[in-house]
């Protein structure tokens, strides 16, 4: 941003910088290690008298300068240009920061050089003593050269108090810098001792190959046990995010650990053969061969330091695109194009987006990506829309904090988000207009209010049920809709009948049929563990069956429907016909209808790419479930997608717990809601509710707009009772804060609807939910006047949930105000009245059952005074109602 | 337009006339060094074409090489501390050749030892590596030409937005091809000198020495002679208020650029009529003058845009102090090195 960008757009400055670090770091390693190497073997020759091994310490000399003075030193100032080429902004911070350090170096470096010329040029010109004595010199300036640069090194991973004081030497003297001294001490022993084969298999005398092998063997083993004990501590030094970063959420490190290791084990298990009786052609292949084994070690180890550091160049104080910290607040307030020095498009505007988002991604990604080549943006991103690229780009260095935070405006965002969709994915968004839901007719049941003697009151328990409908892949909700019934005998004291009757429900014509249109009964075996009959829902029911006594209702559990008509249209509101009988006669006592909302409307589609499943018009497309199935187990290391290609896909909540399908989960991992939440609040921060309705039928241009309650008419969100995504997320994370995923998902949150996250209360998902009296205080309505939002005031315990509350007499509150998302006086676009058809059954009136002083439905007679709660009668303004 | 480009500098430790002198005395050094060094390999070059190969003289380049990187470092390290806000723009803007430099130095590197170990075993081989050789450094030098004065110049950074892969060479810059012959002449001159004095003090018969002196201070002198045409070519062909503050625009630049051309013309004396000490001393000041104007002319070309004492001051001196005595100890260190090396005795056996 201060800099100018190296435009290259497919090889990548990262890659050039990694090219040549690597080779460097494996010949300055050999330089340090190298050196006590030639000494000590020279002291060796010379006192046990042996003329060849000496020979061989002289010809290693020369083998030695060629690779460390010439390649070695050239390709170290090599990695300060590529640096300062790469990233400007870091070279400039380290070399202001360090200047006097790297002059120190400096001295050190014209030391090993003098040294070495003279041990070389002067071998076997001169006495012993001074001679070793040089290659002593030589040995403490190398080293010393590594313990300089080592501090420096250590200082981008771990600068220490030098955040907050500044001081060269607490940034120099940091945290990692005696474990990575000792830890690159003992590579480069080993280093030495893997290159000392390569001139000693050339040796012609076989016994001194022999010997040289040997001893060279003893570099290799002796320093491992130090290795292995100072690597530990090592990551033991780092921050906690580091270590995240480089073991857990973050397969980037994946590659560079398993390289690790399996180079690890090449070296020192192929190492061993250097101690078996062999050809010289197969010593001189072998040594060649653990010489190339070391490139790969070193590049295993060199990635995976840079990865600790990520997201930061120097940690903490510099991302790797070269902004720092303290800079964000301005660019994202700001713009970044408005700040950066190195761009002509200083705004982002109408005519512009796609020049302005490739540019805002040349000064800012540039540094670690290119576009199509290595470590390419076009093969990162091509698993999301363009909104999840914004969406991407919202989350970054936040769940993972392997990136660093997008810098600049909302519209900046969505620049880069559309150039990258459009230019570099060729693709286009085409703009969905709202959906053209048919208007169903309505067949009210008849209801006298002389001759009828029962009232029966149905409801859905949820007021919308949605189903993830793609089980080939993965399953959530499968379809399980649940009605609830009361009955009531009229009269002036209302019974609330619980025996003697029994009920029935039968659902319209043309959702009779869910097992044409589902995968559910193909899967149900390996997902839920039992199998089912076609057709037959969890707890035994199907779209035609009866209702339960239970308590004061009457139930169905887990009804098996699907808004897919056998016609091919789409209905998430399907009509159920309730019908009470007297349990000995068999009389019909009442009759209604209630609808199941159902939907498949889930918007996975909206960033994670795909159609929609069923007909183009709802569920979850196999490409969109693969796509959130990589990117699970990109995350989490799981092989989800590869199960489910196997014909094994999982219930989410077998290892998410979740009391709405009564799964248990497993112990240490999130609930399925703190974690579904958790993890996109990060993505879909600052949308207040356009973020819910991101995922949830909600939108009132999708096909289901499942908010249609009495709140919606009144200009209520989701948000008001809920809190925005951040805030709900929390509140979920907040339960179960003492796991690590918790913190990691929360951290990047911030609350909206409260002033800090400690204020948020923590909430077991669906077992605690908002309590209406937050804002129905003294059972008040909208018209007496009241503000406020109920998130963070949880109704006190399971029982005083709103579909399981009760009034004295045992009437539940949703009986007469109507589903949740969906109290009476709702309005649906599949037929305005369609959720109120109760209502307008038994008073014609498309409001509470009961408003307007409607109490003879029930009652039979007019009432004077409160019954089921306070403000029912003689209110100073009546409740609203649909006309 | 270029003033809002010029990225914010850092701040320094410690008052930046520490980092001006660092910076004017490790330079000369490596100047003198890779004088030694471009101008060897050229004039050995020649010699080697010609027929008149010395072993003497070509048996030092790889050590040079040596010597030149190690002492390329400070000045590089110092100019990034004073002027690294410029320099890294540049550096980016033709990042491509730029970081040629590195292999292109590397295979030159190898090439001198190709060319000093198969001098005898591969004639043909150790003439096209010392052919190699010379053609990377002159090709280094140019590099550097490109890109110090691409530093000097932000008015012509917007180049950058018509190229931003990094191959933006300076070739349209007036002062390029005179200052870099200018240099490279000036390398031949000084790499004449360091020939001579390789040779006055090598243990050759007596005739030979002084012939090789001769030859190579006349070498010294006629090329110092055509720096008087090259030098105000290169010196006319800089912006005026920047050639003008050499001639009475400022005091102390004018001065220095008298004292240069004092100091050349005294050297055509010395080495015309060879008296080596004097031009030895003489060669000695000649580039310390030209390192000090060098550092005006850059001083001069920003002077409406920013002036090293504007930078920040932390005021932290004792990685100073620490880095001075690290100096003094590593100053003992190599003469004990090669007061090793010069007591050395063939070991018995």
């Amino acid at each position: 941003m201060n800099y100018p960008a190296w435009y290259l757009p497919n090889l990548g400055g990262g890659l050039l910088i990694a090219i040549i670090s690597i080779l460097h770091v494996v010949i300055s390693h050999l330089a340090v290690g190298g050196g006590l190497f030639l000494v000590l073997t020279e002291r060796k020759a010379i006192r046990t008298n042996n003329p060849a091994l000496l020979e061989y310490v002289r010809k290693h000399t020369w083998f030695f300068l060629l690779l460390t003075m010439v390649f070695g030193g050239m390709s170290g100032v090599g990695i300060w240009f590529i640096i300062s080429l790469v990233n400007p902004a870091a070279t400039s911070s380290l070399i202001h920061t360090f200047v006097f350090g790297w002059a120190i170096e400096w001295v050190f470096f014209i030391g090993e050089i003098v040294a070495l010329l003279i041990y070389h040029y002067r071998f076997g010109k001169m006495d012993h003593k001074p001679h070793m004595i040089l290659g002593w010199l030589y040995f403490i300036f190398a080293w010393l050269s590594l313990f300089i640069i080592n501090g420096i090194l250590g200082f981008m991973l771990t600068p220490g108090d030098w955040m907050e004081t500044g001081s060269f030497w607490d940034g120099f003297f940091n945290p990692s810098f005696l474990p990575a001294l000792i830890f690159r001490t003992c590579i480069a022993l080993i280093i030495a001792g893997v290159f000392g084969l390569v001139t000693g298999a050339w040796l012609k005398d076989a016994d001194t190959r022999r010997q040289v092998f040997r001893q060279c063997a003893r570099w290799m083993y002796v320093p491992l046990g130090v290795l292995v004990l100072t690597g530990i501590y090592y990551t033991r030094v780092i921050s906690a995010d580091s270590f995240q970063n480089l073991f857990h959420f973050n397969r980037e490190s994946t590659p560079f650990i398993t390289l690790l290791i399996i180079s690890s084990v090449l070296l020192f298990g192929a190492g061993l053969l250097t101690l078996v009786k062999s050809s010289q052609f197969l010593q001189k292949l072998g040594a060649l061969f653990l010489v190339l084994i070391c490139f790969g070690w070193m590049s295993g180890f060199e990635y995976m330091r840079e990865i600790a550091r990520k997201p930061y160049v120097l940690y903490g104080h510099m991302y790797s695109n070269g902004i720092s910290p303290e800079e964000m607040e301005a660019l994202n307030a700001g713009g970044f194009l408005a700040t950066a020095k190195w761009t002509e498009i200083k705004e982002v505007n109408a005519e512009n987006v796609m020049n302005a988002g490739a540019e805002i991604f040349r000064l800012q990604c540039m540094t670690c990506h290119t576009l199509d080549g290595y470590n390419g943006v076009k093969n990162k991103s091509d698993k999301l829309t363009e909104r999840g690229l914004e969406a991407l780009l919202t989350g970054m260095g936040k769940v993972n904090s392997y990136m660093p935070p997008f810098a600049g405006t909302e519209e900046e965002k969505k620049a880069v988000a559309a150039w990258i969709y459009n230019e570099i994915q060729g693709k286009m968004t085409i703009p969905v207009g709202p959906y053209p839901a048919d208007e169903f007719p309505l067949e009210i049941p008849p209801f006298d209010p002389d001759t009828s003697q029962y009232v029966l009151l149905v409801w859905n328990d949820l007021g919308m049920h949605c189903i993830s409908d793609n089980e080939k892949y993965f399953s959530f909700l499968p379809p399980a809709n649940t009605f609830n019934a009361q009955l009531f005998k009229r009269g002036p004291r209302p019974q609330l009948v619980t025996g003697g009757v029994s009920m029935e429900y039968a659902v319209e014509e043309g959702f009779r049929n869910p097992e044409k249109h589902s995968m559910f009964w193909e899967y149900d075996t390996r997902i839920f563990g039992v199998d089912l009959p076609e057709g037959q829902g969890l707890m035994g029911k199907g779209v035609t069956g009866t209702l339960e006594k239970q308590g004061a209702v009457y139930a169905a559990h887990f009804i098996p429907v699907l808004p897919y008509m056998d016609n091919g249209t789409y209905n998430p509101y399907p009509i159920f016909t309730i019908t009470a009988r007297d349990e000995d006669t068999g009389e019909v006592l009442a009759v209604t209808k209630a609808v199941a909302p159902t939907s498949t409307e889930m918007g996975c589609r909206n960033c994670h790419e795909g159609n929609w499943r069923w007909n183009s018009v709802s569920g979850i497309a196999d490409q969109t479930a693969i796509n959130i199935l990589m990117a699970h187990d990109k995350y989490n290391g799981t092989t989800l997608l590869e199960d489910a290609e196997n014909g094994q896909p999982a219930l989410c909540q077998s290892c998410h717990a979740d009391p709405a399908v009564m799964a248990p989960g497993k112990p240490g991992i999130l609930n399925f809601s703190a974690a579904i939440h958790g993890f996109h609040a990060n993505y879909l921060a600052g949308m207040d509710q356009d973020a819910c309705t991101m995922c949830h039928p909600g939108r009132v241009e999708g096909n289901t707009s499942c908010f249609r309650g009495r709140h919606k008419e009144i200009g209520l969100g989701c948000t008001e009772c809920h809190g925005t995504l951040e805030d709900h997320a929390l509140s979920l994370l907040a339960h179960q804060a003492d796991l690590d995923a918790s913190r990691r998902l929360s951290r990047g949150l911030e609350p909206v609807f409260a002033y800090t996250k400690e204020e948020i209360k923590p909430r077991m998902p669906w077992l605690m939910e908002p309590d209406c009296r937050s804002c129905h205080t003294n059972f008040s309505i909208f018209e007496d006047g009241f503000s406020g939002t109920s998130f963070n005031i949880w109704a006190p315990g399971f029982e005083a949930l709103y579909r399981n509350r009760t009034d004295n007499h045992g009437v539940m509150c949703i009986a007469c105000h109507g589903s949740t998302h969906a109290v009476y006086g709702a309005t649906n676009k599949y037929g305005l009245h369609r959720d109120n058809q109760q209502p307008l059954q038994y008073q014609g009136m498309a409001g509470t059952i009961g408003t307007h002083d409607q109490c003879a439905l029930c009652h039979t007679v007019e009432m004077t005074a409160n019954g089921h709660h306070r403000n029912m009668v003689n209110r100073e303004f009546p409740a609203a109602v649909v006309e | 337009m270029y003033d809002s480009i010029i990225p914010t500098a850092d701040s320094i430790p410690v008052h930046w006339l520490w980092f001006q002198v660092l910076l004017i005395v490790t330079f000369f050094i490596h100047m003198i060094l890779m004088n030694f060094l471009l101008g060897g390999s050229l004039l050995t070059a020649w010699d080697f074409f010609t027929g008149k190969l010395e072993k003497k003289a070509s048996g030092s380049i790889p050590t040079l090489v040596a010597l030149t990187v190690n002492f390329g470092v400070p000045p590089l390290l110092f100019v990034q501390v004073l002027y690294g806000h410029f320099f890294y723009s540049s550096s980016v803007m033709l990042a491509v050749p730029w970081i040629l430099v590195i292999p292109v130095l590397i295979l030159a590197y190898y090439g001198a030892y190709v060319f000093v170990k198969q001098t005898d075993k591969a004639p043909v081989l150790s003439k096209l590596a010392l052919v190699f050789t010379s053609l990377g450094l002159l090709g280094i030098a140019f590099m550097l030409v490109n890109n110090n004065t691409l530093a000097l110049q932000p008015d012509r950074w917007g180049m950058y937005f018509q190229n931003p892969g990094g191959w933006n060479l300076n070739l349209g810059e007036p002062t390029l091809w005179s200052r870099y012959a200018h240099f490279v002449l000036a390398a031949l001159a000084i790499g004449a000198l360091g020939r001579a004095i390789l040779y006055r003090y090598s243990k050759i018969g007596k005739k030979e020495k002084d012939r090789q002196i001769r030859r190579n201070l006349k070498i010294f002198a006629w090329i110092t002679l055509l720096q008087f045409g090259v030098g105000t070519w290169f010196w006319l062909t800089m912006p005026a208020d920047v050639w003008k503050s050499f001639m009475g625009g400022s005091l102390f630049a004018t001065a220095m650029m008298v004292t240069g051309w004092i100091v050349a013309l005294l050297i055509l004396h010395s080495a015309f009529t060879g008296r080596f000490t004097a031009a030895m001393i003489l060669g000695g000041i000649e580039v310390l003058v030209m390192v000090v104007v060098r550092d005006l002319a850059r001083m001069a070309y920003l002077r409406e845009i920013f002036h090293a004492s504007q930078l920040e001051n932390v005021g932290e001196s004792s990685p100073l102090i620490a880095f001075l005595l690290v100096f003094a100890v590593g100053l003992f260190a190599l003469y004990y090195m090669i007061s090793l090396m010069f007591k050395a005795k063939t070991p018995q056996p």
